[in-house]
């Protein structure tokens, strides 16, 4: 078995102590920071996101998963910091609604999108439309992820999204929103661009905004010649 | 047949009038009687007001004492919030149990010392004096895997169960003989059926809640028997895949919220159990009409037998239509435990 899947063997199993001298030890070995996402840590996680579906894993489970992934991307960040030809795969701005103090979600949702390559600006719990919009502008954000657990709290979502819109910030961001009570449905009537019913649904969702990004770029290229 | 003798009867497998109805209310008791939630958590006469009213105004069959998870934590020391008309929340960055260490230094709060979980106690006593010749009369306390998370802070202490089981296992201990204390308080000033809500034992796996969770939870149940009251569970979430022990744990009652089927619950928990619920408190309660409403308490009905008691899924919550209350309540006092296929559309 090579390092990197051992990594990704040791991040499933929650086993931080272990993901973090794996991740020195292939450093040692001369693999470049760069590639222990796409070799380990992405793909650990996207296990970790199918056995949460399947009930194998459950909150414990899933909470040391992603302490140990970030025990090796604590290591990378720094090093990746001067390397120009990995970047993010793009910047969230995440946390729970205004009124809401349930995080649990949303710490899971974070974690499989830092697992998945994303930079995480976590705003945590009660977060209300100045400090959303103040970090969206700040962070350069590309993302927003809101997350809200009560019937009373959601309706804050809509706030949340209008505030972006009188900021001039609404085009820069794709947002999605999730938590139990709220549905598809829902999401589409207070105008967010998705809704993900769990935390492996927050990362299919970012990475489908990127693909249509990037469609949308080259056929704006296309057009353009 | 008064309501507290329908309850028992349930219980006891006699036969009854009719079935009983038991949804929680907490913020929508306040709504009732125009309480501010804070009074409504805080002042006993405010809630025993609201629990009388939404009791005789439905025809409920019992009244609570239910309020927010935050008694016990208050009177051991923890920092919780207030809000006007929002239920007070535990802080949870500041938990009192961040630092495991002090759980060595932890003492029981008196129940009766003065703070949040004497009024509790004084809930009861009003609540018995005004409404046990018809009511039945429930207590609440919090169950281990809950109260542990309130003391700890939730996301430590999923943790904890990998990294210090050994810190669990005192902790649960800890809660299990704190929470029989103040059930005692409860059932000696007239509770007849202690609540025990138990929310944060549906995250854990099957291999947890087994090593954990279950041996607790029995210990309470048995404590409060043998003090000579009833025990309602209840378990906020998705419990299927702790169904088998929530069978076995028991409770007088399994009250489990709407994600968990009860056609399911009653094939792993067997015919023993009497099963609440459990209509979704929002999508259903809140959002459905009177017909729609009385044909998903039909169903429930059907999945769970005879042994069954209407109720939603958890708290009835805040602007649930009164038509659709009415509804809920209608449905059991139309008809008898054995009658589980009329979907009348009434
Ligand atoms: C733990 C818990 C608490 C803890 C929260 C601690 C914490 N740090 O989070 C405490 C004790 C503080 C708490 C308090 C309250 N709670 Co509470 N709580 C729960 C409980 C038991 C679990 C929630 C949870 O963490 N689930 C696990 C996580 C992983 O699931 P999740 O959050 O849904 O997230 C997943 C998906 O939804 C999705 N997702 C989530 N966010 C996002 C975001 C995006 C962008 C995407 C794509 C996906 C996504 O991905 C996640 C992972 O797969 C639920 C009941 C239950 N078992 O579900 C009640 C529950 C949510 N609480 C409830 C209530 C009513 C309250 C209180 C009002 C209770 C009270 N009367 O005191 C207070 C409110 C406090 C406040 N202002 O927020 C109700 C809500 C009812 C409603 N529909 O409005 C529930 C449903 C219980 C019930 N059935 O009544 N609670």
């Amino acid at each position: 078995m090579s390092t990197l899947d051992e990594l990704k063997e040791v991040i499933i199993n929650g086993n931080a102590p272990a993901a973090k001298r794996l991740t020195e030890a292939a450093l040692n070995q001369g693999t470049r920071p760069g590639d222990f996402f796409a070799g380990a840590i992405i793909p650990a996680m996207d296990e970790v996101g199918r056995r949460m579906r399947e009930c194998e894993f459950f909150i414990p489970e899933v909470l040391i998963a992603a302490r140990a992934a970030r025990a090796s991307t604590e290591i990378l960040k720094p090093l990746l910091a001067g390397d120009s030809s990995v970047r993010p795969a793009g910047t969230v701005v995440c946390g729970t609604i205004k009124g809401d103090l349930h995080d649990i979600g949303k710490n899971i949702v974070a974690m499989m999108l830092e697992g998945a390559g994303f930079r995480i600006v976590d705003l945590g719990v009660d977060v209300g439309p100045e400090k959303l919009v103040d970090a969206v502008r700040r962070e350069g954000a590309d993302f927003v992820a809101l997350s809200a657990l009560l019937t009373t709290t959601m309706v804050n979502m809509k706030g949340a999204i209008e505030a972006l819109i009188a900021a001039g910030l609404r085009q820069q961001v794709k947002v999605m929103v999730g938590g139990a009570p709220v549905t598809e449905s829902w999401a589409q009537s207070i105008g967010a661009d998705g809704y993900g019913k769990d935390a492996p649904a927050a990362v299919e969702l970012a990475r489908r905004f990127i693909a249509e990004a990037a469609r949308g770029m080259s056929a704006a290229r296309r057009g353009a010649a | 047949m008064n309501s507290r003798e329908r309850v028992l009867a349930m219980l006891d497998a006699r036969a009854i009038d009719c079935l009983p109805a038991m949804p929680i209310t907490m913020m929508f008791a306040a709504d009732q009687i125009g309480a501010r939630y804070y009074d409504y958590a805080t002042n006993c006469r405010v809630q025993a007001e609201g629990q009388l009213r939404v009791a005789e105004k439905f025809g409920v069959d019992h009244v609570s004492v239910i309020s927010d998870p935050g008694c016990e934590a208050a009177d051991l020391g923890a920092v919780i919030k207030f809000f006007p008309d929002q239920p007070p929340a535990i802080d949870e960055e500041n938990a009192l149990l961040k630092d495991k260490t002090l759980l060595a230094r932890l003492k029981p709060p008196d129940p009766l010392g003065g703070g949040r979980m004497t009024n509790r106690v004084q809930a009861v006593r009003m609540l018995r004096e005004r409404a046990s010749k018809d009511k039945l009369v429930e207590g609440w306390i919090e169950g281990p895997c809950g109260e542990s998370a309130d003391l700890r802070g939730i996301n430590r202490l999923m943790l904890d169960f990998y990294d210090d089981p050994e810190f669990v296992r005192e902790l649960m201990d800890f809660v299990v003989q704190m929470e029989l204390c103040f059930a005692q308080a409860q059932i000696e000033a007239g509770v007849d059926i202690m609540g025990i809500g138990d929310p944060a034992s549906s995250l854990v796996s099957p291999r947890f809640y087994n090593e954990f969770v279950f041996a607790n939870q029995k210990k309470m149940i048995d404590g409060i028997h043998a003090l000579g009251a009833r025990v309602r569970l209840h378990i906020c979430g998705d419990t299927r895949h702790i169904a088998e022990g929530l069978g076995r744990v028991g409770a007088d009652i399994v009250d489990q919220d709407a994600l968990a089927p009860l056609d399911h619950a009653r094939r792993k928990m067997g015919l023993q159990p009497v099963l609440l619920g459990n209509i979704d408190p929002v999508r259903v309660l809140r959002e459905g009409t009177p017909e729609t409403i009385t044909t998903a308490i039909a169903e429930c009905h059907r999945q769970a037998g005879p042994r069954y008691i209407v109720g939603a899924g958890c708290e009835v919550v805040r602007d649930t239509p009164e038509a659709n209350m009415h509804a809920l309540v209608r449905y059991a006092r139309e008809h008898k435990p054995s009658e589980t296929r009329v979907a009348s559309g009434r």
